[in-house]
């Protein structure tokens, strides 16, 4: 079927639109911190074969895969097999997902019978059970971290509300009222997007919405080809490393070798530390998903529409058994800490072919910082996903204190945290002076958050990353700050490791540094202006920094 | 006599009032001193400021003096250990692969924030008293050698208790009286520190810059002999009185656009049409906005520059589409409109300023919907040669001729009208076929069918002189105030008495401050409780009338909040889901004795027809008709031609001017 352009340019716009309405309804409806502000959950329609058209732009390592995530569920339940009022549900990280907190909904959009597309969500689950409350940094396994849900059809009117689903997964989480409340949330983000895909339809004829969702994908190939076709032909060779796997001190490094090929890329992670025994581990879907973001990031304009089309021109590996692609049943919570060494690593290699275009190495890592108290009618999470500073690009200073580069969750208002949580108190939440790397641009400056503790018995629980190993500066700039986490107890400083976890008592304080970002080009070459104002806001204290 | 002076942009726009006779007048704002520019138009009307007695404003002054970071030098203080709210702000990015991102830049610098030692809680009990012996110490001299404008306060929890922001600001008040003091109680009491902090520290920033001007601007009347009264508008649709606006100065920002939508209820009430989608199409966005039952809807928070703004203010939606919108095709083929604008300089090509690239306006020249000879009522003459050589390009990479782009074109504008107006309608659970579309600004009426052929709506309503609705509207409008507070409470049993003893006391506030300012009696109220489930960030508008307020129960409200959260997200939770009360918001009004009345003003006046190329590529013959003695029946194709702007009426409508002055166009095919 031919689109007219004008259609097709109003329809694609409408199911951009209506992904956007979709991830905008999931995040104002939902209940836990860790989705309603933090918005850590996405949102997108999918053709009839489940590959994504259009999504809500909101956390880049969930956006790259929704599509691969549903493979499994189609190879089990035919789209055209499924009746109105089905739904499909997984969060198996082995199935194509990326760690079990990511919860996947999938509801089929009818039209005059047929299964047209797909409106998909996923959201981050603030506890989904598994050996520890929000996250289980002991966790030898995936089944230690939480309920794992194969590829299910659920018949909402049967198993939720009351069914049997619903009450087996409300039998299995800790905080039921805030989890059942994100899936309902996630429930009508997919409702919203049936309906308003079954509205094009009407409007405009099933025809040219299935011809849309085509032309839509082959647009966002076309415009990620000609953005690669800009690249300099060639291999290039990128390095960086995660910290350790939190139980020894051996760094796990990650290789990608990018080879740019006319209007191709591929990018092959051999070379990268074999899986570990802990959460490190990253599931390959998020690997790709990180990897994308990279190369979309760094090579694109902002306005490409990010679906399955963008990443028909690019080709990722990793050996399995590899940190970036383990076998079953690996822990893969933490996985955002590999992922991010591996955006670092697809960036620092593509900065040998078009360094104007790419940023420095920032904090890039996922905080996940998470306090819990066992109460009288049950427990009380508080979980927090914390940035650092961005990293520096040729034409700019990295942004100060904002969230990891394949992420983009919120923080909790300290005043939102005093309404609901009575075991702890926010006492500081303030930039780090001194922790951007220097340079012609600067890195972006890292921040703390500061805890006191009001009650015996809370648990505190983390992973981070770049406690010990600094981000490296580009073409001359320097190293960001790192990070650290203390507890102050009785006058006495306990350094914790930046995974791991810990039983803390009234009157603790814990302490929670990240780090910066570092700088791209050589000091010397900085604006004038630029440094006298940092150092005047105190955000470099030394005239050396200044300088 | 009632003036209206709405300054804009581009344009100062001016409607008096003397008796029956209106005055409408437009020229040129002098973004320099803006008052300059506001006293030019009463000139060019040909008003003597003595014979005014009730001059209503409005501006974009606060909004510039933000986005161009022209306001007062001021300090930020706040609790100890919380220095960086302002720029930490939320921890997220607007534009997530953007790896050049840098975060809304606050008014003030880091090396101006300050902090003292103090903490309450939640419910506002006191955890860390106010270290007054610091704020002597060490706060007041740093202040005081600052040399600033206005202090901005915000400590955490203040609005739960505004105990130590009060006794700070009497401190600091005490020992330098000349320094204006904003605390973030009187300003926004409401949670989440940042967006507080962000309000506060806004207000400070414009409040000097709104005296001044106000000053200047007053003086300057009072100097020509002006006695009357001279009030301000506001975002939230209303006018205070100026010396209310040395207060707090935050609602001053946008006023514009709500003047608009003011204007255009009060238009649309003369012929009896309370439900309505206004949309506002200028030079380089569209202005869309829901009303129900003649009252627009608030929303809680709007913001400027990227930087919230925790303040009610109407609920408008705008979209990067106007009249000056760019037609491109980007790299990957697809045909675009917007959201780069050619502005006012170089403008449209067939402004023949030296534009080369097409815009939507040149889009209506070569349709024909636009006649270069008739436009502003034929003092600004038109190169259409200029438009027809802009599409050339788009043409040829479309595979089409010029005419077939054009009509691509304003199609496509249409569609990103139609989505901005989905956006405060379908998106919140209205269909839009159950209101009247009511387009105004210069571009409006020339899309309205279009646009309403695409949502199904079948009825639609173009006020006279819709290219100056905004002065219009200000002198329409009412006196109001807005008060939002946080109340937050379980929806139980003792909620609705609560309520009740929370609106009482909105109540004695708001009638003392209205005293105050000499407005006695006569006032309205409205209560609207922001609600959601228990466990939700996000919360509903929930109205409740006076009238039900008495006898208001739990399940009442239970009802009211289901109802609402169903429309929005398609359920209404699971059974048994608590719900609670968050915020409340309290409007006061006191409304005009006399609405004004207003005819279109003389514009062109052509009759005979104009060749229209239609998208199909007929050519169309349309009856040409002069808005302001057009009255009676018409059938379209035709182009009923305004001072201020044209409306189109296509094949399969129909107009009317109406007796109170209105074109209503209808559906008859």
């Amino acid at each position: 079927m031919r689109l007219d352009p004008v259609e097709y340019a109003i329809l694609s716009q409408s199911l951009i639109a209506a992904a956007r309405e979709m991830g905008a309804k999931l995040i104002r409806s939902a209940y836990s911190t860790i989705l309603r502000e933090a918005r850590d959950g996405s949102a997108a329609l999918l053709d009839a074969r489940g590959q994504t058209v259009a999504q809500a732009e909101l956390i880049p390592m969930q956006l790259g895969t929704i599509g691969r995530i549903f493979g499994p569920c189609a190879a089990m339940f035919p789209p055209q097999t499924l009746k109105p009022g089905e739904v499909l549900f997984i969060n198996d990280p082995y199935s194509g997902g990326q760690h079990l907190q990511d919860v996947f909904i999938f509801h089929p959009i009818h039209v005059d019978g047929e299964v047209i597309g797909f409106a998909a969500s996923v959201a981050h689950h603030l506890d989904l059970g598994g050996g520890s409350p929000g996250l289980n940094p002991a966790a030898m396994d995936v089944y230690s971290e939480g309920l794992i849900i194969p590829p299910m059809k659920i018949e909402l009117e049967r198993d939720w509300h009351g069914g049997g689903f619903e009450r087996l997964l409300r039998a299995n989480v800790r905080v039921p009222h805030q989890t059942m409340g994100d899936f309902d949330a996630q429930m009508a983000a997919n409702a919203i997007g049936v309906l308003r895909v079954q509205e094009l339809a009407k409007r405009y004829g099933v025809d040219k919405v299935r011809a849309t969702m085509a032309a839509l994908q082959d647009y966002s190939e076309t415009r990620m080809r000609a953005a690669i076709a800009a690249v300099p032909d060639g291999v290039y060779v990128g390095e960086d490393a995660v910290d350790d796997d939190g139980i020894s001190d051996t760094p796990l490094p990650v290789r990608a070798t990018v080879t740019v090929k006319g209007e191709s890329i591929s990018v092959d992670f051999t070379g990268t530390s074999p899986q570990v025994r802990t959460n490190l581990n990253a599931p390959f879907a998020s690997t790709v998903s990180a990897t994308v973001s990279a190369i979309k990031a760094a090579l694109t304009s902002p306005d490409i529409p990010f679906n399955d089309g963008a990443m028909r021109p690019i080709d990722v590996e990793a050996p399995h058994g590899s940190l970036l692609n383990p076998r079953h049943p690996a822990p893969v919570r933490a996985r955002m800490e590999a992922c991010s060494r591996a955006w670092n690593a697809v960036m620092k290699a593509l900065a040998k072919a078009v360094p104007e275009r790419v940023i420095a190495p920032g904090f890039d890592t996922t905080t996940s910082f998470c306090l819990s108290h066992l109460r009288q009618h049950g427990w009380s999470v508080y979980l927090e996903v914390y940035g650092g500073g961005f990293g520096a690009t040729a034409e700019s200073d990295g942004c100060d204190g904002v969230d990891n580069p394949l992420s983009n969750c919120s923080n909790t208002p300290v005043e939102a945290m005093d309404q609901d949580f009575s075991f702890f108190r926010v006492t500081d939440y303030a930039l780090r002076p001194d922790s951007a790397g220097g340079g012609a641009h600067r890195g972006g400056a890292g921040f703390v958050r500061r805890f006191e503790i009001l009650e015996d018995g809370t648990k505190l629980a983390l992973y981070s990353d770049r406690f010990r190993r600094a981000p490296e500066g580009l073409f001359g700039g320097g190293p960001g700050a790192t990070g650290w986490c203390e507890v102050q107890r009785d006058g006495q400083r306990i350094d914790m490791r930046s995974k791991d976890q810990m039983e803390l008592r009234r009157g603790d304080i814990v302490t929670l540094a990240l780090g910066g970002g570092a700088g791209y080009g050589d000091p010397a070459r900085r604006d004038a202006a630029a440094a006298a104002r940092d150092f005047e806001d105190g955000l470099v204290t030394t005239a050396a920094g200044a300088a | 006599m009632r003036v209206g002076i709405e300054v804009g942009g581009t344009f100062t726009d001016l409607v008096a009032l003397d008796g029956s006779r209106a005055i409408v007048t437009k020229v040129p704002s002098t973004p320099r001193s803006p008052d300059v520019g506001a006293f030019n138009a009463l000139v060019a009307g040909g008003i003597p400021p003595a014979a005014v007695t009730d001059l209503v404003h409005g501006s974009t002054v606060a909004t510039n003096a933000i986005l161009e970071r022209r306001g007062a030098k001021i300090a930020f203080v706040t609790t100890r250990g919380f220095r960086d709210i302002l720029f930490l702000q939320r921890h997220d990015r607007r534009s997530i692969y953007d790896l050049r991102y840098a975060k809304p830049a606050p008014p003030v610098r880091r090396r101006d924030c300050f902090e003292v030692t103090e903490r309450l809680d939640a419910q506002g009990n006191v955890v860390l008293p106010l270290d007054e012996g610091g704020i002597v110490r060490d706060l007041i001299p740093a202040l005081a050698a600052g040399g600033y404008a206005a202090v901005a306060i915000c400590l955490l929890s203040s609005y739960a208790s505004p105990a130590h922001e009060m006794r700070l600001a009497e401190l600091i008040g005490a020992a330098l009286p000349d320094v204006r003091i904003a605390p973030s109680y009187a300003i926004a009491p409401e949670f989440r520190e940042f967006e507080r902090a962000s309000t506060t520290v806004l207000s400070a920033y414009v409040q000097p810059v709104i005296d001044g001007y106000l000053d200047r601007f007053g003086d300057k009347l009072a100097g020509a002999g002006f006695a009357g009264r001279f009030s301000v508008m506001q975002s939230n649709g209303g006018r205070l009185p100026a010396v209310a606006m040395r207060r707090n100065a935050i609602t001053a920002l946008f006023s514009g656009p709500a003047a608009g939508v003011v204007g255009a209820i009060r238009q649309a009430g003369r012929s009896g049409r309370g439900d309505l989608i206004t949309f506002d199409m200028g030079g380089t966005s569209t202005d869309v906005s829901l009303v129900q039952g003649g009252e627009a809807a608030l929303a809680p928070e709007t913001e400027v520059d990227g930087l919230p703004i925790r303040t009610p203010v109407l609920d408008i939606v705008s979209v990067g589409a106007g009249g000056g919108s760019l037609v491109w095709i980007d790299e990957g083929g697809m045909l675009r409109v917007g959201p780069r604008s050619a502005g006012a300089d170089p403008g449209p090509a067939c402004y023949g300023r030296g534009g080369t690239l097409p815009t939507v306006t040149d889009a209506h020249v070569v349709r024909g919907t636009i006649r270069p000879e008739s436009f502003l009522g034929g003092t600004m003459s038109l190169d259409a040669d200029a438009a027809h050589r802009a599409f050339q390009e788009v043409a040829a990479k479309l595979g089409t001729d010029v005419r077939g782009a054009a009509a691509a074109a304003i199609r496509l504008a249409v569609a990103n009208i139609v989505r901005a107006i989905q956006l405060v309608s379908t998106e919140r659970g209205r269909d839009p076929r159950d209101y009247a579309l009511v387009p105004f600004g210069g571009a409006g009426p020339l899309l309205a069918a279009e646009i309403a052929d695409e949502l199904g709506i079948s009825e639609i309503l173009v006020p006279p002189n819709p290219g100056v609705i905004s002065a219009l509207g200000l002198l329409s409008a009412d006196y109001v105030k807005v008060y939002g507070v946080t109340r937050r409470m379980m929806l139980d049993g003792a909620a609705p008495d609560a309520l009740r003893t929370s609106e009482a006391a909105l109540r004695s506030a708001a009638e003392a401050e209205f005293r105050d300012l000499g407005l006695d009696g006569g006032l309205e109220y409205a209560l609207e409780a922001d609600m959601r489930f228990v466990g939700q960030a996000f919360e509903i508008p929930v109205a409740i009338e006076e009238a039900a307020l008495q006898g208001l129960t739990a399940a009442d409200l239970a009802e009211r909040f289901t109802a609402a959260h169903r429309r929005v997200y398609l359920h209404g939770g699971e059974p048994g889901r608590k719900a609670e009360i968050v915020s409340l918001r309290y409007s006061v009004r006191r409304r005009l004795d006399t609405l004004p009345e207003v005819r279109e003003r003389d514009g062109a006046d052509r009759t005979g027809t104009a060749p229209i190329r239609a998208a199909d590529g007929r050519t169309l013959e349309a009856k040409l008709v002069p808005a302001a003695t057009f009255s009676g029946a018409i059938a379209g194709p035709a182009l009923i031609e305004g001072y201020s702007s044209t409306a189109w009426v296509p094949e399969g409508w129909s107009a009317r001017r109406d007796e109170a002055g209105n074109l209503i166009l209808r559906r008859t095919a």
